[in-house]
């Protein structure tokens, strides 16, 4: 037989013709890249690794992810292609995040202050010695008073049972670290709409407003709606419009960037709400149905905010602002976002609440493609709980006598009440919590108090790390990073609901405890016998039995299998499978599952109704309860709030003096502010939170310093350049950083990245063996350092920033600092920063100027002259 | 050093052989019950913290004696201090040194690795079941490449060896003794020369010095006696040179807009990001 003669001229064309045969053969290989994932194999032995479905938890989106286990060890982290928000994608946090488990300097054992606080000297204790002394010290603050029993946490997502721990005390001190996250956000929407976030449906949108949010790579949900933004730019050709001080990449994504002066985003807002109404582009039929408010009432109210108004003030030109809105109003759908931008000042809830006026004017909620409700689940709590404590603390996560809008509390003011005395502590807990490095203030603040230790005589941190706070503390109880403990999850990041868990990968490290399990076994120790009435509420036997507590009877999830359905799954329900060539879910047909939408519209059947009346503005009143809204002679269940209307009048406002309807209110010393003064801002980079990830060397690795953003021209006013040292210096403090000099940055604004700089949290976020030899004691000698080959750590800005808090949402001012930038003097040097106590105490009686009980509440709302006083509304303090 | 320390004599055998096959049976039962004491008293120190009886059993006139003719030169702080102190002072410097955030954990998965519970840890487990030990925490739970751990695991050994050729089994002896080097190989060589050396250095008190010092140098005579070649590769010996030329992107720039572009890319003296990885 003779052999064809194949030159490259033939195969070429043999392959012109069997194309279609080509691919009519068995494909029976495929790369493993482009699989769904889910499946993961030792490249050394081949096997399949153990895949157990957790939710991610080194940010707060709460990713589905999935530990891929080899010889009990986490070898590698991806998404879960079962979970309907986040589809299979992990965000490089997530990947990285076995290094919280592995770290050499995680905390695994009880260690026992032995030197002065924060001196770094520990000795470490059993268990049974730390749970017996710590029992000792809470014995005896209960008796005097349980309020003097404190705990502060960071992050919490352990389900309720901080609550129940510190009930069971019979404590009510309990706060939270929300009004330096997004409390003004929360507060700007929930007693408008109920819920206290949007769900933006980025990928059936045509036009997208965003106000102050970094979408991409650092607002809440970034991944899930990341990917939806990705979406609806690609798939369906949406607009996307960013307001920010500052270029970020999702500024740099969108069609365009309006740089907008600092805590203007209201005013800009409310402009675009003028034209829209001016223009008769409003939905009247929404308003009048919807909200408490006409449409002749809002055009009246919005006339004062034109564009030229806000073009003064923010700096955003009026025939841009016309335009936006105009494009806004008449592409429909349209959504909008926000996230820090808006909220995070002074008067953060009226610019959030200006905000989405937007959407609502114009009747895109609840549609597809608009500004949607968030969706989530809830679980039932193990019975029997602990009652509320009796007796009020003076503040806590929802409660400040002169914030009392503030439903998610004002923690950033904690240290100055606790020296002026009105708050006082025996025993100070803190949970994943960081304040000596994340509030404002810093270690001039936070550092100060917890040193004090006639002002916080006990101080308990319970973390798995070294963080600035728990480097003070007098006890460490070692709590488990996240692969190591059971956590119940639910987070409305889109727009199908869903339940999912945390399960430990393997078993926890060393001698530490997850939350419920270290909790419980002091409240044991209290009441070992049971006879004091605490332990009844901790009968469990460990974090599984508590969680099959929670979910083995959530109605449909019971029938799949309740806990051990999730324990499979890590997430409930299953929508559909994960299709690899378009990224979405899809069902059984293969097409893309649909949201729903509208839910406000919902009716109300026959049982719902039985029993109920109807008040006079339509709410369907039931038990005392409003259970939903009567509209064109139909029973809706309306939105989550008392009158369940959209109120864009807010009574509640006007009865402590604020505005009730959208307003705007200018940072009174900006508009004070010198030539020479700038506002400092502050933000996020995609591979870093706020202070857990410097010790991941991923990611540290990826970025670890910060210089400062400041514009060309501002820069060549004071003649520096990138990489030149600079003195950035506020009413309270200074600091000294390295320039980088940029168009992208508001020319009035600079802005320092956080989440670097850190004086604790082991040896790679503080790189101290690049500085002098120190005592030994924080592995200045570790010579694996020499491996990092990074020198700079970065400069931290909180110790400059003053704490200030918006009047209404109790929100940190974070974006409102004024500051000199200079070159640095010959003295300064790289990394100082000083901030000053008394400084920062000043600040903060000039803030409570501003609370409704201040002499400033007036001056700043002239509008509400025939407000009674604070002194008519103080007997309803809660 | 250990050699004169335990009345060891000389042995006869050249490198790579042991001197046991020069040696009565009962200077081997007797060499390796020594060497297990010696294990034995170095895990002592580094498993968890010193107790008063371990303290009260080091500072005996004839141990220090013989600490001293071996080299060891403790402090007062080790010496004169009240048993009761120097425990407490003991425990601070090994919960600064060994437990707390920031020390030098004296764990192989760590050195090795940069991280806890990696292979290492997971396979001295698998070596000590196949030889039928089990770990139980004891004040403290403890990994099982923690150095304590797998000192001991060779004292036991070597006590299972001295107990084959009193019982004449030679066979096991040497099976055994295979094991031990196979050990040395795989685990302790490989990392705790470098690691004595960092906590010689590191430490704040001389008992810690001081047996860090004794742990390198038996170390040192352990591997030379059993005719091993292994390298260190504890990160305390293991620095990366920093290399002298630019790249293309500052790290002083934020992570974004670091590139400089093609113009200076393009430049002689600088090196493209790809190369350096």
């Amino acid at each position: 037989m003779q052999t064809p003669k194949v030159t490259r001229r033939t195969f070429l064309k043999v392959s012109a013709t069997a194309g279609a045969a080509a691919a009519a053969a068995p494909k029976l290989l495929t790369a493993m890249e482009a699989d769904l994932g889910g499946k993961d194999f030792g490249p050394v032995s081949g096997a399949e690794r153990k895949a157990i479905p957790i939710n991610c938890h080194v940010c707060n989106i709460q990713d589905g992810a999935i530990a891929f286990v080899e010889n009990d060890r986490v070898v590698k982290l991806e998404g879960n292609p079962e979970h309907v928000s986040t589809r299979g994608r992990l965000c490089a946090k997530g990947n990285a995040g076995m290094w919280y488990s592995y770290d050499p300097d995680r905390i695994l054992y009880p260690l026992k202050r032995v030197g002065a606080r924060g001196e770094g000297k520990w000795k470490r204790i059993t268990w049974d010695e730390a749970l017996t002394e710590l029992a000792g010290k809470l014995d005896a603050a209960i008796k005097e008073d349980p309020n003097t029993v404190f705990l502060k946490y960071g992050r919490n997502r352990t389900g309720g049972v901080i609550d129940r721990f510190m009930h069971t005390l019979g404590s009510d001190s309990i706060l939270n670290h929300t009004s330096v996250c997004e409390s003004s956000k929360k507060i700007g929407m929930e007693p408008t709409w109920g819920p206290d976030i949007e769900t933006p449906d980025f990928a059936n949108t045509k036009y997208v407003l965003n106000f102050g949010s970094n979408v991409l790579e650092a607002s809440y949900f970034h991944n899930p709606l990341s990917q939806r933004v990705t979406e609806g730019r690609v798939d369906n050709h949406m607009k996307i419009v960013t307001f920010d001080v500052r270029l970020s990449n999702t500024a740099g994504f969108s069609d365009e960037w309006i740089p907008v002066y600092p805590a203007t985003d209201g005013a800009v807002a409310l402009a675009m709400g003028h034209v829209i109404l001016r223009d008769e582009l409003q939905d009247s039929d929404f308003i009048q149905t919807w909200t408490n408010v006409s449409v002749k009432e809002l055009k009246d109210h919005y006339k004062q905010y034109t564009p030229e108004w806000a073009e003064k003030i923010s700096g955003v030109p009026a025939a841009t602002i016309e335009r936006i809105a105009r494009e806004f109003a008449t592409t429909k759908p349209a959504t909008l976002f926000t996230y820090r931008g808006p909220a995070k000042h002074m008067y953060g809830s009226y610019n959030e609440k200006a905000c989405m006026m937007l959407p609502i004017m114009t009747g895109n909620v609840e549609k597809q493609g608009g500004y949607c409700l968030p969706r989530g689940m809830g679980w039932p709590q193990p019975q029997p709980q602990p009652p509320k404590p009796a007796k009020h603390a003076y503040m806590n996560n929802h409660r400040h006598p002169h914030y009392p809008l503030a439903g998610h509390g004002v923690g950033h003011l904690l240290p100055f009440h606790i020296h002026d005395g009105t708050v006082r502590i025996n025993v100070y807990f803190t949970y994943q919590d960081n304040p000596v490095y994340t509030n404002p203030g810093a270690r001039a603040v936070w550092g100060k108090l917890l040193k004090d230790e006639k002002l916080i005589p006990y101080f308990v941190s319970m973390s798995s790390h070294m963080g600035e706070e728990t480097a003070l503390a007098d006890l460490i109880l070692p709590d488990c990073p996240y692969l190591e403990r059971w956590e119940p999850e639910s987070m409305p990041n889109s727009l199908w609901p869903w339940l999912g868990i945390r399960q430990p990968v393997h078993k926890s490290l060393g001698e530490s405890r997850e939350n419920r399990v270290l909790m419980r076994d002091i409240i044991w120790k209290l009441d070992p016998d049971g006879k004091r009435g605490m332990k009844q509420f901790w009968n469990f036997k460990d974090g599984e039995d508590y969680m099959r507590h929670h979910f083995d009877n959530v109605p449909g999830l019971k029938e799949a299998g309740g806990l051990n359905y999730l324990k499979q799954h890590g997430v409930w329900p299953i929508y559909g499978k994960l299709n690899p060539a378009t990224g979405k879910v899809s069902d059984k047909t293969g097409r893309e599952i649909k949201a729903e939408y509208g839910l406000f519209k919902k009716e109300l059947s026959a049982a719902d109704m039985m029993g109920a009346s109807v008040d006079g503005r339509g709410t369907i009143m039931k038990n005392g309860k409003a259970i939903g809204v009567k509209r064109n002679g139909r029973n809706y269940v309306g939105f989550p709030t008392g009158n369940r209307l959209i109120n864009v009048r807010i009574d509640e406002w006007a009865k402590y003096g604020f505005n009730p309807m959208p307003t705007f209110k200018r940072i009174p010393w900006h508009e004070t502010m010198k030539d020479d003064e700038l506002v400092l801002t502050t933000f996020k980079l995609n591979v870093h939170k706020q202070s857990r990830t410097a010790a991941v060397k991923w990611l540290a690795e990826i970025a670890h310093s910060n210089p400062m953003w400041i514009n060309t021209e501002t820069a060549e006013k004071i003649g520096v350049k990138t990489g030149d040292l600079v003195r950035v210096e506020s009413g309270v403090g200074y600091l000294v950083t390295k320039a980088y000099v940029t168009e992208g940055i508001h020319p009035k604004t600079v802005a320092i990245p956080t989440g670097f700089g850190h004086w604790e949290y082991g040896r790679l976020a503080t790189l101290k063996l690049k500085g002098k030899k120190g005592d030994g004691s924080h592995g200045e000698e570790d010579p694996d350092l020499n491996n990092v080959w990074w020198d700079d750590k970065g400069v931290h800005p909180n110790d400059i920033i003053p704490a200030m808090a918006d009047p209404i949402g109790g929100s940190q001012a974070w974006y409102d600092t004024a500051v000199k930038v200079t070159k640095a003097g010959p003295n300064d040097k790289y990394g100082d920063s000083h901030g000053d106590w008394d400084k920062h105490y000043a600040y903060f009686k000039e803030g409570m100027r501003y609370a409704y009980t201040g002499d400033m509440h007036r001056k700043m709302h002239p509008e509400m002259a025939s407000w009674a006083g604070p002194d008519s509304v103080k007997h309803e303090e809660h | 050093m250990l050699k004169h320390t335990l009345a060891i004599p000389d042995e006869k055998a050249g490198v790579g052989e042991t001197a046991a096959i020069f040696a009565t049976l009962d200077e081997r039962v007797a060499e390796c019950r020594a060497r297990a004491t010696v294990y034995r008293l170095l895990s002592g120190a580094f498993i968890e913290e010193a107790s008063v009886d371990f303290l009260n059993a080091l500072r005996t006139p004839d141990t220090l004696a013989q600490f001293a003719e071996a080299g060891l030169r403790f402090d007062s702080d080790f010496l004169q201090a009240p048993v009761a102190d120097l425990a407490e002072a003991l425990s601070v410097e090994y919960a600064t040194q060994f437990a707390a955030s920031g020390g030098f954990p004296p764990v192989e998965s760590v050195r090795l690795f940069g991280r806890y519970k990696q292979e290492p840890n997971f396979q001295t487990m698998r070596t000590y079941q196949r030889h039928a030990f089990a770990l139980r925490p004891g004040r403290h739970e403890v990994f099982a490449d923690q150095l304590g751990v797998e000192l001991l695991f060779v004292a036991e050994l070597l006590d299972r060896v001295a107990a084959a050729l009193v019982d004449g089994d030679e066979a096991t002896a040497r099976k055994l003794d295979k094991e031990i080097k196979r050990f040395w190989v795989q685990h302790l060589g490989r990392w705790v020369r470098g690691y004595a050396g960092l906590i010689e250095s590191a430490s704040q008190h001389s008992f810690y010095r001081e047996m860090a010092r004794f742990l390198g140098g038996f170390a040192d005579e352990e591997i030379a006696t059993m005719g091993l070649a292994v390298d260190d590769a504890d990160q305390s010996k293991l620095v990366v040179p920093k290399v002298d030329v630019k790249v293309e992107f500052d790290p002083n720039e934020p992570v974004c807009n670091g590139c400089v572009g093609d113009a200076i890319a393009r430049q002689d003296n600088v090196q493209a990001l790809h190369d350096l990885r």
